[in-house]
């Protein structure tokens, strides 16, 4: 944490507790204005991430499969109806099979890159395979928090929460793969830190 | 004074003429393409069709613009303290707006109504950023007693002594006289028609011509051109000088289209300031006006290019935060053709101070190399993949090629040496562009998320990108060096986690 001088600690500490919010204006005699070290400052590169819930994987598996089924039962229709293409089906089949080893291997590994941390004054989330983005939403600009659950996944009893902030689509965050409670229990939480920042 | 405006009242009844004037105005904006064939036709349709025609149109027009004025009437409800509007031939509507949320009584006039002798007052409220009631034709007297009887109301909050004096009469005509402290002369603006949005306005012509020949088309049946028509009009040798003359030509067309769009849009540009906002307004038969807030601000970008900056002359966009997602999507305000001494007024006024460039972040060379590859590299590999197959076809347009390679190489190169990102305390600066060289200006305190990005075989060389998201808007620089970057993001984080500060 960085030196700032005992009053302005106390006051954040109070103020993480959720005691006080911190009073607009500062008492004159309190209020020092000290060179931040920046080299002192958390570092957010170096936070340790949550990986997502293991049975989320079993979800991604199962959409992977009912895409494979409807991508089969098509591949069959076509070459029951048109069989002027009779002797292509290996080539085809193959390509397919291949295409979805592909997507497995990639998914999988997104599945593993992904991961989510919530500190005390803000949530970070990475994700990405070729490139490793980071996003860091600090609490105080959160505008409203959602909890949502796919068919899929509420039979596994997981959940995705959602969170909205002032920047548009392109600012929000989705962090899937959460235990129902648990994700319940990072709403609660988040609730609670933007209602004290408000 | 006390009963003033309690009857319903209509407009001057020479606001019957702005009417006709305003409708014909969105008749022709709907029907121009038919206008267009009918002039064209003129030779085909006897006179007699077309004049009674016309004169058909007039007549339909003057009815709906008296119909229009008869039904529009405004009053002031005493009893629930209330303006009210209605308007509408058979769609009656009803505007009901609550004294005490009126913020701002504005009163203008476009050329139109100079001519007419008439004022237009637009009334605005804390709900939404467009105009909630607009009359359109009205006395200058009755305007400004309109306009204090407004905003005269005893339950208005009061927040600040600059406010409570603005009911008076006397005060709000002296809010009126008070010169504008950014004007921007029409000088300015041809400045700017003529050194601005070419390719804008190149796309809007070709727009334009295929319209009107697809309706020419469907008309008369026939094309506007015939290709044997130009071949055996142009011969051979004197196939460049054509070129040539017809590019120029286009480029004169291109330049006048600029030029009166920019003239119509911004003339007689004005900006105010009121209660510590900014009150612009514009345009030469409509005027428009937007209130800013400093506070609301949360990007400006200030773009200009060579021809530009030898004028003294910059574009600033001011984007304001979105409130709704439905709401106009480009919330960005433009004041064009100001100059330096005014954009730092402007500048000042929006951000205390004027924004100061820091320290130099500059783009890695892979990202030239990226861009040209993408640009240069993939599109030359597609035309030769192409040409092998086809030869024949390609062999006129080998000559081009060096050409664009070129071109394309060296706006590549002008942008990426462009492109820099300045991080000071207070402000974050991003420049880029080629031709156009944009400065984008947000404040740290303004961001909404960041987000860092890095691909895995950039890891080692320490490069790697940033995207710092705003409610106006996002700033990326890509291919920085990284590890400023992370120590700056924790910098901000820091800031905007530790400070109460609103950020709208």
């Amino acid at each position: 944490m960085v030196r700032i001088n005992g009053f302005l600690k106390f006051q954040e500490f109070k103020r993480n507790q959720g005691f006080e919010p911190l009073p607009k204006h500062l008492p004159m005699e309190n209020f020092t204005n000290e060179t931040i070290d920046t080299t002192q400052l958390p570092r957010f590169e170096y936070v340790p991430y949550s990986p997502l819930h293991p049975a989320y994987w079993k979800v991604l598996l199962i959409n992977i499969g009912v895409l494979m089924l409807v991508c089969a039962i098509g591949v069959g229709v076509f070459f029951f109806n048109a069989p002027e293409w009779s002797g292509y089906e290996t080539k085809v089949v193959g390509g397919l099979l291949i295409l979805f080893a592909l997507i497995l291997f990639f998914v999988r590994l997104g599945f593993s890159k992904k991961g989510f941390a919530f500190r005390t004054h803000d949530v970070l989330f990475r994700q990405g395979i070729i490139a490793t983005n980071t996003m860091v939403i600090p609490y105080n600009r959160i505008q409203h928090v959602a909890l949502h659950e796919g068919l899929i996944s509420r039979l596994f009893g997981l959940a995705k929460i959602e969170i909205f902030t002032a920047g548009g689509s392109a600012s929000d965050l989705e962090i899937p793969g959460i235990k129902k409670e648990h994700a319940e229990n990072i709403k609660q939480l988040l609730m609670g830190k933007i209602q004290k920042e408000l | 004074m006390e009963g003033l405006f309690k009857e319903p009242q209509k407009q001057s009844p020479i606001g019957v003429l702005v009417m006709f004037l305003d409708t014909m105005r969105h008749y022709a904006r709907a029907f121009w393409p038919v206008l267009l064939v009918w002039v064209f036709r003129f030779n085909d349709v006897s006179k007699v069709w077309l004049y009674s025609g016309i004169a058909a149109l007039f007549v339909i027009v003057g009815v709906v613009a008296y119909l229009k004025y008869i039904n529009f009437t405004f009053y002031l409800d005493y009893e629930n303290d209330e303006f009210i509007i209605s308007e509408g031939i058979f769609n009656k509507s009803k505007t009901a707006i609550q004294l005490d949320k009126i913020q701002q009584v504005n009163i203008n006039q476009s050329l139109l109504q100079k001519i007419i002798g008439v004022y237009a007052l637009d009334v605005d409220t804390a709900g939404s950023n467009h105009k909630e009631g607009e009359i359109k034709a009205i006395s200058h007297p009755l305007a400004l007693a309109l306009k204090s009887r407004l905003l005269d109301n005893t339950k208005r909050p009061r927040v600040s002594p600059d406010i409570s004096t603005a009911g008076d009469p006397d005060d709000a005509k002296d809010l009126d006289a008070r010169p504008p402290f950014v004007k921007i002369g029409l000088p300015s603006l041809i400045k700017v028609g003529i050194t601005s949005n070419y390719i804008r306005s190149f796309s809007l012509l070709l727009l334009f011509f295929f319209t009107l020949s697809d309706n020419i088309h469907k008309i008369t049946g026939r094309d506007v051109f015939h290709d044997e028509d130009i071949e055996n009009y142009v011969d051979g040798k004197r196939m460049l000088q054509v070129f040539l003359v017809g590019v120029s030509f286009l480029f004169l067309v291109v330049l006048a289209i600029n030029l009166v769009r920019i003239i119509f849009k911004y003339f007689d540009y004005k900006i105010t300031r009121q209660k510590g906002s900014l009150l612009l307004s514009f345009g030469l038969l409509h005027t428009k006006s937007t209130i800013l807030k400093p506070e609301k601000v949360q990007m400006v970008s200030a773009s200009r290019n060579y021809f530009q900056k030898k004028m003294d002359i910059l574009n600033l966009k001011i984007k304001q935060a979105k409130s709704d997602d439905h709401e106009e999507r480009n919330a960005a305000i433009e004041v064009p053709g100001c100059n330096e001494t005014e954009r730092d007024a402007i500048l000042k006024l929006l951000f205390g101070r004027i924004p100061e460039k820091g320290l130099m972040l500059k783009p890695n060379f892979r990202k030239l190399v990226f861009a040209l590859f993408l640009t240069v590299g993939l599109p030359l590999a597609a035309f030769y993949t192409f040409g092998y197959y086809y030869p024949r076809s390609l062999y006129p347009a080998g000559y081009l090629v060096p050409v664009y390679v070129l071109f394309v190489s060296m706006l590549q190169f002008f942008k990426f040496n462009n492109n820099r990102l300045f991080i000071h305390d207070d402000f974050i600066i991003k420049q880029s562009g080629a031709w156009d060289i944009c400065h984008e200006i947000i404040e740290p305190k303004r961001i909404q998320a960041i987000t860092t990005s890095q691909l895995f075989w950039h890891k080692s060389l320490g490069i790697g990108s940033l995207t710092l998201h705003t409610a106006g808007g996002k700033i990326a620089f890509q291919l920085g060096d990284f590890e400023t970057i992370k120590q700056h993001v924790n910098l901000w984080l820091y800031e905007i986690e530790t400070s109460d500060s609103n950020w709208m």
